[in-house]
């Protein structure tokens, strides 16, 4: 069984930033880079179903649509256990949004022909919730979101899943290989990629591709997108939250205070 | 008629879901500011038993997909959406934020080409053009965006940022879509599995008092649970302590929890990630502690202290004795 | 009469036909080949042992002397359990003594006298062997006398061979063949000194020979055989004397079969063991760099560890003194090594000895992962048994396989991203210096005497910044020439590598390394003992330059002997000083930080457990980045109590971050805070200069 996933690395700001140049992103200055959260969990759904399913010619592949930074993200995952990754980037993706990534992420999907696609639910900087499937309907593929658990039937040909609703609510669901997944965050506990595993990894294939290479054309991907950025900006503080400051007894006066006078 | 805005409404297990009613009244607002068409669309197996519900000053009709089964199946709405959208042909979209809706609008965006925002905020024309608001690396910015050269833009909207439409007596016109279904075995829907059954249900709590990642272990979580029980509060949490297996999936708050209308929520170590606050923005009254001041609980809270969670527990606890 | 006095001597094979005499020689034979055989066995199994080498040869000479100085005098056996040295004492040179004796009487019957003609064992020689073997021997007697009370009377709780790591009612958990093994093993070697004295008992009632005062112990039993008939003696000396023999020929021969093996064992891991165990950990072999790193089967473990394992003695010395022991928690170093021990003894030829030995049925992962990595164990060893760092590889192997808790992997994770265990963005490292009324200078830009290795906890955690900024006060107002790395500086890998990251720390470590090779100093000024401890002891390891890194503690002494911090006599309070594990246990520096409280004016009041008896207060090994079990007590409330029990005290004293946070909390989580309160020594010299801590910032 092929399994192809696709994962973001993902920017997280200090707290004092400034905007770069065009006013339309952060100063990388300023921009810390991780795996996405929820693609961590993807990532180990993919190695347990691998271990579980246990067939020769079991592959795991992560891609990703991102610019160097994102290698940092690729390599862990080959230290945990992923087989290959793919890296996407030139210059014409720097303002990419969800829609365009979607389609660059299947045309390497069709490149790849896996039997399953996992991703995760949403991205923790973005929070668009829409990759996965948006690829999903590009390639026509049966998909279930916001995935919990994943049984493997026997054969391999079919999964069982969860799939979380609100309040707790999970409703059980069997869908046909091939398939893609959106998977939910707590799926698994994600492994620990030792430092040498790591560095082990770099010997792993990480391929750099331009969407050139996938057939794609810059007018063709940006013709493609949802919606396009035009302005950037701190929110409205608002009138916020009124400030307790003090110890920590006089803040927990106040709150006795307020709990008191709202509940008695 | 091409042009318009259509919203597609959401029901689970014979309820209309709260959020349908809130893109009306968003949709009411944007048609009447660029004089467009309002229309509402169902799919359900049953979708004329809503149809009083979703009555609504000025909808110019109802549109019925009825759907296979009782229960959701994304390729079903994918394709009953995708079919409406061709048929319509209107120039919005709009959609509910959802776990259902996660499952296919982007998908139809996507294949139909569509104008496409998620988890979108704020909307509005501006000189015929769509311009939307929603968050950006992580909630810390606010994004604009908008969609030109595109004749239909698909919105899935954040749940409760809007006010909900009144309803109100009106009967508009009611129009069944007949809906050709390929790909009818995509999904087996093999039955619901309910939270365990706990003996607390926190959406019933007038107090909640909740502890999220701030609390660290699993062994600091009794003592919070003994301070709730003192303050005459019942204890809630966030997701990742649901998810590291610490609290049970009842207690916990959020978009994927339970949304909770409590007269007091006092959140201590919770940062306030979207998910979450969806789940507890309407609290009368929201307290939160957090030793981070760039949390984005404060964003919603009332009353808010950069401080300690642990420090402040002690001081309640003393203040109780 | 004249001529029985005048022959003093007495004969060997009395009574035994040639026949009876080759058949004792034969047995005496089969006896040492077993022996030997059982002894050289082991070492053949030690060898399978690929994780490392054998100390270099040039090295074993001095080794062996030390050791046997070690030995003779009982030093490490005697500590902190008087009555278990005495006991051995007595036993040991008893033993040594009718061991030698017996070799020297086989020497002279069957070598010097047929050989050369010449016969030693009479006259006065014969005196004196008499005498050294009848007290030796009683020494024996007294001092198996003295163990056998011990165990039976006494019951200590190291002697408990209950083991944490298992629950009631599980296999291997009271050890009852260890038990029963024991009691056998001391029983016989009673039976063999007894059987002595009396068999020259019977002798002496035999034949009479006039000197009793030099075989007092066969004299007295003489007198108690007075009355009986020679043909009884006669028979009862034959019995008695193939009774004797033959159990003695056999104890020899099982010696490497049973607990008496220790005798070898356990001498040669005390010479063999590496000095700088604990503080100084073994680096990944060059060779094994592409393996998976640490222990996952015994011929993962290092020849000398292999051989460390049939050393121990199951004294219990390390099972009394583990903090996590004390605290209820599922780890006994002692039970860790014997878990091992029966693996090697189960262990038969290559596939045994490639078998896992972490699992539910050998050394379970909640036992390692207790682990403070504090060395009181092997501290406490008596025979030099490393098993805290045996502990630590078999965490490099569970590491590797992804066995670790998760908020430990998260931390390592946060560590790896951030170079701090916080999470802060590494600018942040240096916001404590903004709160003080000078610059501090930046070392990575600027010469400066000393660059302060600040260190994780004193660089972010808000209770330790006081101590961190009261510190920089001192040095500023003494006139010290101070700098530190800002945001170059990274965690110094110290726990990482207790954790058993091995791949983290060398990342950590290596980038440290770089970052101090490009600045100008004299020396490294640290706050935190477990900086100190790695950067000392492990970077070199990693080519660092060599360069004297101090202690905070050690700083201050010099300014307070100098005459630049005028502080001594100015306080009066009464205290107590809780030796932090890495500057104490195993950096041997207690004195100076004790000799500052003194300075100052306090009255100091020891914990019973102190200096390199010092309880651990639960931070190290990562343990500080995973939740305790719930239910449990901490470490330190355990030693908080241990303060409290000292009677009114002013402070508790502590000299590392880690204690700072651990104790804070603990005099908390004990209720303790109206009775006691803590202060970092910097804090006391502060208060002794300005003052109120207060003051010093206004």
């Amino acid at each position: 069984m092929k399994i192809l996933v696709c994962v973001k690395q993902v920017a997280s700001l200090d707290e004092e930033f400034e905007l770069g140049g065009d006013g339309l992103s952060v100063d990388p200055e300023f921009v810390e880079w991780e795996l996405n959260e929820w693609d961590s969990f993807a990532l180990e759904a993919a190695l347990r179903l691998r271990e579980q399913i246990g067939a020769s010619g079991d592959e795991v592949v992560v891609a990703t649509v991102g610019a160097e930074v994102a290698e940092d993200g690729l390599l862990g995952c080959l230290a945990r256990g992923a087989d290959r990754a793919v890296r996407v980037w030139d210059e014409s993706l720097a303002s990419a949004d969800v829609l365009v990534v979607a389609r660059v992420l299947a045309a390497v999907a069709r490149r790849e022909q896996p039997d399953l696609v996992l991703c995760g639910v949403q991205s923790s900087d973005a929070v668009n919730g829409a990759t996965g499937t948006a690829l999903a309907g590009l390639l026509a593929l049966r998909r279930v979101a916001v995935v919990k658990r994943i049984e493997p039937e026997p054969e391999g040909r079919a999964l069982v899943v969860e799939r979380e609703l609100e309040g707790g609510l999970l409703e059980r669901l069997r869908v046909k290989l091939p398939a893609l997944l959106t998977v939910q965050t707590g799926i698994f506990e994600p492994r620990y990629a030792t430092l040498r595993a790591i560095k082990q990894a770099r010997e792993k294939p990480l391929e750099r591709l331009g969407p050139g290479e996938l057939g794609l054309s810059p007018e063709e991907l940006s013709g493609h997108a949802g919606a396009r950025l035009v302005a950037l900006r701190p929110p409205e503080r608002g009138e916020g939250a009124q400030l307790l400051d003090g110890s920590a007894d006089r803040i927990a006066a106040r709150i006795l205070e307020l709990v008191r006078e709202r509940v008695g | 008629m091409a042009g318009g805005v259509l919203v597609l409404a959401e029901a689970r297990r014979g309820e209309l879901r709260e959020v349908s009613l809130e893109l009306l009244a968003l949709g009411r607002e944007l048609a009447d500011s660029a004089g467009l068409e309002l229309r509402a669309a169902l799919v359900d197996s049953e979708p004329e038993r809503f149809v009083g519900q979703l009555a609504a000053t000025g909808l110019t009709e109802v549109l019925l997909v009825r759907a296979p089964t009782a229960h959701f199946e994304a390729h079903v709405w994918e394709q009953a959406l995708a079919a409406m959208i061709e048929q319509e042909r209107p120039s919005l979209v709009l959609l509910g934020q959802t776990i259902d809706s996660l499952g296919f609008a982007a998908a139809v965006a996507a294949r139909l080409g569509l104008g496409f925002a998620s988890d979108v905020t704020g909307a509005r024309f501006i000189d015929g053009a769509l311009y939307v608001t929603r968050g950006a690396y992580g909630e810390k910015l606010i994004a604009e965006l908008a969609f030109p050269d595109r004749e239909c833009t698909l919105l899935t909207v954040r749940a409760g940022i809007f006010a909900a439409a009144p309803v109100d007596g009106s009967r508009p016109p009611v129009r069944e879509v007949s809906l050709e279904l390929a790909d009818a075995s995509a999904t087996e829907h093999l039955g619901f599995v309910e939270v365990a059954e706990s003996d607390v249900d926190i959406t019933k709590a007038e107090f909640l008092l909740s502890i999220g990642r701030g609390v660290e272990d699993a062994e600091n979580i009794p003592r919070f649970e003994r301070l709730a029980e003192r303050l005459g509060a019942t204890l809630s949490v966030s997701r990742p302590l649901v998810d590291a297996g610490w609290m049970p999936a009842a207690r916990q708050v959020g978009q994927s929890g339970k949304t909770v209308r409590p007269r007091v929520y006092l959140a201590m170590g919770i940062s306030g990630a979207v998910q979450h606050l969806a789940g507890m923005r309407q609290a009368d009254l929201i307290i939160a502690v957090n030793s981070d001041p760039e949390a984005p609980i404060f964003s919603v809270a009332h009353y808010g202290a950069v401080a300690d969670m642990f420090e402040v527990a002690d001081a309640l606890e003393a203040l109780l004795d | 009469m004249l001529l029985l006095w005048s022959v003093k001597t007495r004969p060997v094979f009395w009574g035994l036909t040639p026949a009876l005499k080759a058949l004792w020689y034969v047995l005496a034979v089969i006896s040492v080949l077993v022996f030997l055989y059982g002894a050289i066995r082991p070492f053949a199994a030690y060898r399978r042992g690929r994780g490392g080498s054998w100390p270099p040869a040039r090295e074993w000479p001095g080794r062996l002397a030390r050791a046997a100085v070690l030995l003779l005098s009982h030093v490490t056996i005697r500590r902190r359990d008087g009555v278990a040295g005495i006991g051995h004492l007595l036993i040991f040179y008893g033993w040594i003594v009718l061991f030698a004796g017996t070799v020297i009487l086989g020497i002279d019957t069957d070598f010097t006298r047929p050989v050369f003609g010449f016969d030693y064992f009479n006259g006065n020689f014969y005196l004196g062997y008499k005498e050294a073997l009848n007290l030796l021997g009683t020494a024996l007697i007294a001092g198996l006398l003295v163990m056998m009370a011990r165990r039976a009377l006494l019951r200590p709780a190291k002697l408990d061979y209950r083991r944490p790591d298992r629950a009631p009612g599980e296999p291997g958990y009271d050890r009852r063949r260890y038990r029963i093994g024991d009691w056998f093993f001391v029983l016989s070697l009673l039976v063999i000194a007894l059987t002595g004295f009396v068999l020259e008992g019977v002798r002496i009632a035999m034949s009479h020979p006039g000197y009793g005062a030099t075989q007092f112990g066969g004299w007295l039993v003489a007198q108690a055989l007075s009355g009986v008939g020679r043909p009884s003696l006669a028979a009862l000396r034959h019995a008695l004397w193939w009774f004797h023999g033959l159990l003695a020929i056999s104890f020899v021969a099982s010696i490497p079969y049973t607990k008496a093996t220790h005798m070898l064992q356990s001498f040669l891991s005390l010479a063999l063991r590496n000095p700088t165990a604990g503080r100084a950990l073994a680096p990944v072999p060059a060779e094994r760099a592409q393996q998976p790193a640490g222990y996952g089967a015994l011929a993962d473990f290092s020849p000398l560890h292999l051989l460390q394992l049939d050393a121990c003695t199951k004294c219990g010395k390390c099972h009394e003194v583990c903090p996590a022991n004390a605290t209820g928690r599922p780890l006994s170093p002692r039970d860790v090594i014997l878990e091992l021990r029966e693996h090697q003894n189960r262990a038969a030829g290559v596939e045994g000895f490639a078998a896992p030995v972490l699992g539910d049925d050998g050394v379970r992962l909640e036992t390692i992962w207790a682990c403070m990595q504090c060395n009181a164990c092997v501290e406490a060893c008596p025979v030099g048994i490393e098993q805290a760092p045996i502990i630590n590889q078999l965490r490099r192997r569970a590491v590797e396989e992804g066995e670790l808790d998760q908020n430990l992997q998260q931390t390592l994770e946060t560590i790896h991203r951030t170079g701090n265990s916080f999470g802060e963005r590494p600018r942040r490292r240096g916001r404590w210096t903004t709160e003080l009324e000078f610059e501090v200078k930046d070392a990575r830009k600027q010469p400066v005497e000393l660059l302060w290795f600040v260190g994780d906890y004193a660089s972010f955690d808000p209770r330790s910044q006081r101590v961190t900024q009261a510190l920089a006060r001192l040095l500023h107002h003494a006139g010290v020439d101070f700098g530190i790395l800002y945001e170059a500086e990274r965690n110094s890998g110290n726990d990482v590598r207790r954790v058993g990251e091995e791949g983290l720390f060398e990342l950590l470590a290596e980038h440290n390394i770089q970052t101090l090779s490009g600045c100008q100093f004299e020396r490294i000024l640290t706050t935190d003992p477990h900086s100190l401890n790695t950067i000392r002891n492990e970077y070199p390891q990693f080519g660092a330059a060599p360069v004297p890194v101090v202690h905070h503690t050690t700083l201050l002494a010099e300014l307070i002997d100098s005459g630049r911090l005028d502080v001594r006599g100015r306080l009066s309070y009464r205290v107590t000083y809780h030796d932090p594990c890495h500057l104490g246990r195993l950096n041997g520096e207690y004195e100076t930080p004790r000799r500052i409280i003194e300075a100052l004016g306090c009255e100091l009041r020891e914990m019973p457990r102190n200096r390199d008896n010092s309880f651990c207060c639960g931070a190290g090994g990562g343990r500080i980045w995973i939740p305790d079990p719930p239910g449990t007590e901490r470490p330190s409330e355990n030693r908080i109590r241990e303060a409290l029990a000292l009677g009114e005290l002013d402070y508790f004293v502590v000299a590392c971050p880690k204690d700072v946070t651990m104790y804070e909390d603990a005099i908390k989580t004990t209720g303790s805070s109206e009775r006691i309160a803590l202060r970092e020594l910097t804090e006391l010299v502060e208060e002794a200069l300005v003052g109120a801590p207060e003051a010093l910032r206004a």
